[in-house]
């Protein structure tokens, strides 16, 4: 099954660059769906022990099923209604629909491998890829979004290249010169491991590949890659790709825990945590894109996450990882929606956009309740996992720094309600009709709102106890 | 260690990294953009005779084959793509710099200065090929690559840049991780050579849209 998922994408990235779009973009749809399908069936496996995979590999590998198998929906959508070039053309839908694939692809082999240099490529790969479609539009916008995109991206992969190569330094004494860097290696060793090139792996690999996970202060790319990419792109991006970045990091970070204990792990955490938070929650407050107001959004959640991997406790760590698929969610109903009321619209200019729901009834609500779900509100899943990781916080004793994140949400939540409520509140604007029937973009919208409802209803038992065992490899007590 | 305990082997390799660093920091006086590209040619090459001394002195095959390949195309034809690339979109492209030489040297010293701070802090080498100023120097060299992207609003200069710093990594990967650096290497070699045709397809969207390669015009996306 592990196969399928790596080979279902990339067969639909090859057949989409040779046959026309009407017919891949039903391909990607399917391809999407069929590669959800096997990531459901390979973390249920993994949940009753029947895979190699370990919990962590298998909880990161849910927002691809999720992220992938709408996006290949409302892609059938987006490349017929949303003008991707100048004029929509053909090739353009085509590479639209090619490196979409192929990018879905690098983003699934991450959370499959467990060997650190390898890992490193796989990102790498995705970022060449994620600049190619940011450039796709052709707008001076994606073009400056696409460069910096990639400059900053992989200035921050060769600090964490490095991070891998002291890492491997700090081995060559227990396994030799040779050995191949798996990270099970460091963790059956990790107490023999040279605890100094062990802490500046750490060090290297958090800033390295938090650039990637648009964490602050190395943040700058994503809110223009997130802004001026094609729709599905950014719910790609900010679905998956910064969960993935994240992924690498927890694997340095269980091989710390293990090493030395969580202290050092947690306090660099609790700084990107908070300065992301901070700036996110903030800058949420002066947006005018309504894409750029996600974008900005997923910065503040990266920085929730990471606040809940720095309490250390299990609830909040668990909440953190909890947090990261309802984010893959959440983000990708609400960029789904900003996509389609930017479209009919005509404008990502907030102030250019109102009565979203008048207009579309089914997307502007979807939109709204994303919002609100962003937001933290109930009964979402994103507010069971705040609170999993605030109660965490607060249970650990580290009660003024979680009153400091709770600050920081409430600003957050500030920023997000008065945004989204102000799309989509109001008349119907004078000259535009009521209505939409576009059943890719609805249905996809649709199916993401039961998962972004469903994990804040219930957490099925599976889940947790992937969640149970994940939060253990972190600690580095596996 | 003193230098009068330096093996032969060691003083190569130590003379190597010093060159890469000092070729590296001649950057920021260039004012042309061919003279850049003809900085990442000699580095490529400084690079390339690093990983033939380890695998000499190691008797490594595929560092050999690996310094082979590094030489002809970091060395060779990935110089004269960029060349060639520089000649389409301007027979002569000047670069500015955001701040002058002196002002850029002392900044790039520092930034050396706390990569020298943070490696003799790790006991890493247990019987490595080189001395221990090989991480000092890759991560001087990542430092002084990021340096001069931002110093430099011009599109190939800042491709240059990313190239330098990837010699850096290159480097790295070869003196601190004996072990790693064919499988690495050759996948260093390959994203080398796709982001260059990814940065390449970036320059030609730019020069087609400003008629020039200077980044000074991105700065739409604030905020």
């Amino acid at each position: 099954m592990r196969v399928a998922i790596i080979a279902i994408p990339i067969i639909a990235a090859g057949l989409s660059l040779v046959l026309p779009s009407r017919i891949t973009r039903v391909l990607t749809a399917i391809a999407g769906v069929a590669t959800a399908g096997c990531i459901l069936g390979i973390v249920t496996a993994t949940a009753e022990g029947h895979t190699v995979l370990d919990a962590l590999s298998a909880l990161f590998l849910i927002p691809v099923g999720i992220v992938y198998g709408t996006v290949g929906i409302y892609s059938t959508w987006y490349v017929r209604a949303e003008s991707i070039g100048a004029d929509g053309d053909e090739r353009y839908r085509r590479e639209f629909l090619a490196l979409t694939n192929a990018f879905a692809c690098a983003e699934a082999v991450i959370p499959l491998l467990t060997n650190m240099a390898g890992l490193w490529v796989a990102l790498e790969v995705t970022t060449i890829l994620a600049a190619l479609l940011v450039r796709l539009q052709g707008t001076e916008a994606s073009l400056e979004a696409a460069w910096k995109y990639i400059l900053i991206a992989s200035c921050g992969l060769a600090l964490g290249l490095i991070g891998v190569v002291v890492l491997y330094a700090s081995g060559t004494a227990v396994f030799g010169s040779h050995y191949a860097p798996e990270w099970s290696n460091y963790i059956a060793m990790a107490g023999k491991l040279n605890g100094d090139a062990l802490r500046l792996a750490f060090l290297l690999a958090l800033i390295g590949f938090g650039t990637k996970m648009g964490l602050a202060p190395m943040h700058t790319w994503l809110p223009d890659a997130h802004g001026a990419g094609p729709t599905p792109t950014s719910a790609m991006l900010s679905g998956v790709l910064l969960s993935d970045a994240l992924y690498v990091i927890t694997r340095f970070a269980s091989i710390a825990n293990a090493a030395f204990g969580p202290t050092m792990t947690q306090r660099l955490f609790f700084i990107v945590g908070l300065l992301s938070l901070f700036i996110g929650a903030f800058f949420l407050l002066q947006q005018r894109d309504i894409k750029r107001m996600l974008a900005y959004s997923s910065i503040e959640h990266m920085g929730i996450v990471a606040c809940g991997l720095a309490f250390g406790v299990h609830l909040a760590v668990a909440g953190a990882l909890l947090h990261v698929i309802n984010h893959a969610a959440t983000k990708t109903l609400a960029f789904f929606g900003a996509g389609r009321l930017a479209a009919r619209f005509g404008t990502r200019e907030i102030a250019g956009i109102t009565g979203g729901v008048a207009v579309m009834p089914v997307s502007g609500t979807l939109f709204a309740l994303a919002g609100l779900a962003l937001a933290g509100m109930p009964p979402f899943g994103t507010f069971r996992s705040e609170i999993m990781v605030l109660t965490g916080g607060f249970s650990a004793g580290g009660w003024p720094i979680a009153a400091v994140v709770l600050g920081l949400l409430l600003v957050a939540f500030t920023g997000l309600v008065r945004w989204t409520m102000g799309v989509t509140a109001g008349y119907l604007p004078e000259g535009m009709s009521r209505g939409e029937r576009d059943l890719g973009a609805i249905g996809s919208m649709l199916l993401t709102f039961i998962v972004v409802l469903g994990l804040g209803l219930f957490v099925p038992a599976h889940l947790s106890a992937l969640l149970e065992r994940a939060s253990e490899i972190i600690g580095g007590r596996s | 260690m003193t230098l009068h305990q330096l093996t032969v082997p060691e003083a190569f390799a130590g003379t190597i990294a010093m060159l890469l660093l000092v070729v590296q920091l001649t950057l920021f006086r260039s004012v042309v953009i061919s003279e850049f590209i003809r900085v990442y040619a000699v580095q490529a090459w400084l690079v390339a005779a690093i990983c033939l001394g380890v695998g000499v002195t190691e008797h490594g095959w595929d560092l050999i084959v690996l310094a082979a390949l590094t030489l002809l195309f970091k060395g060779i034809l990935l110089p004269r793509y960029m060349q060639s690339l520089a000649r389409g979109i301007s027979a002569r492209i000047e670069l500015p710099a955001r701040i002058n030489v002196l002002l850029s040297l002392l900044i790039a010293g520092a930034l050396i200065g706390v990569s020298i701070l943070v490696s003799v802090q790790l006991p890493l080498h247990q019987g490595a090929f080189l001395p221990k100023a090989d991480l000092a120097t890759a991560l001087s060299m990542v430092f002084v690559g990021f340096l001069v992207a931002i110093l430099r609003p011009n599109a190939l200069a800042q491709v240059v840049a990313f190239l330098t710093l990837e010699d850096g990594l290159f480097f790295g990967t070869i003196t601190l991780a004996p072990g790693l650096p064919f499988i690495i290497g050759i996948l260093l070699l390959i994203d080398v050579l796709v982001a260059v045709v990814v940065f390449a397809v970036l320059v030609r969207a730019l020069v087609d849209q400003q008629s020039a390669a200077s980044v000074t015009v991105f700065q739409r996306l604030q905020g």
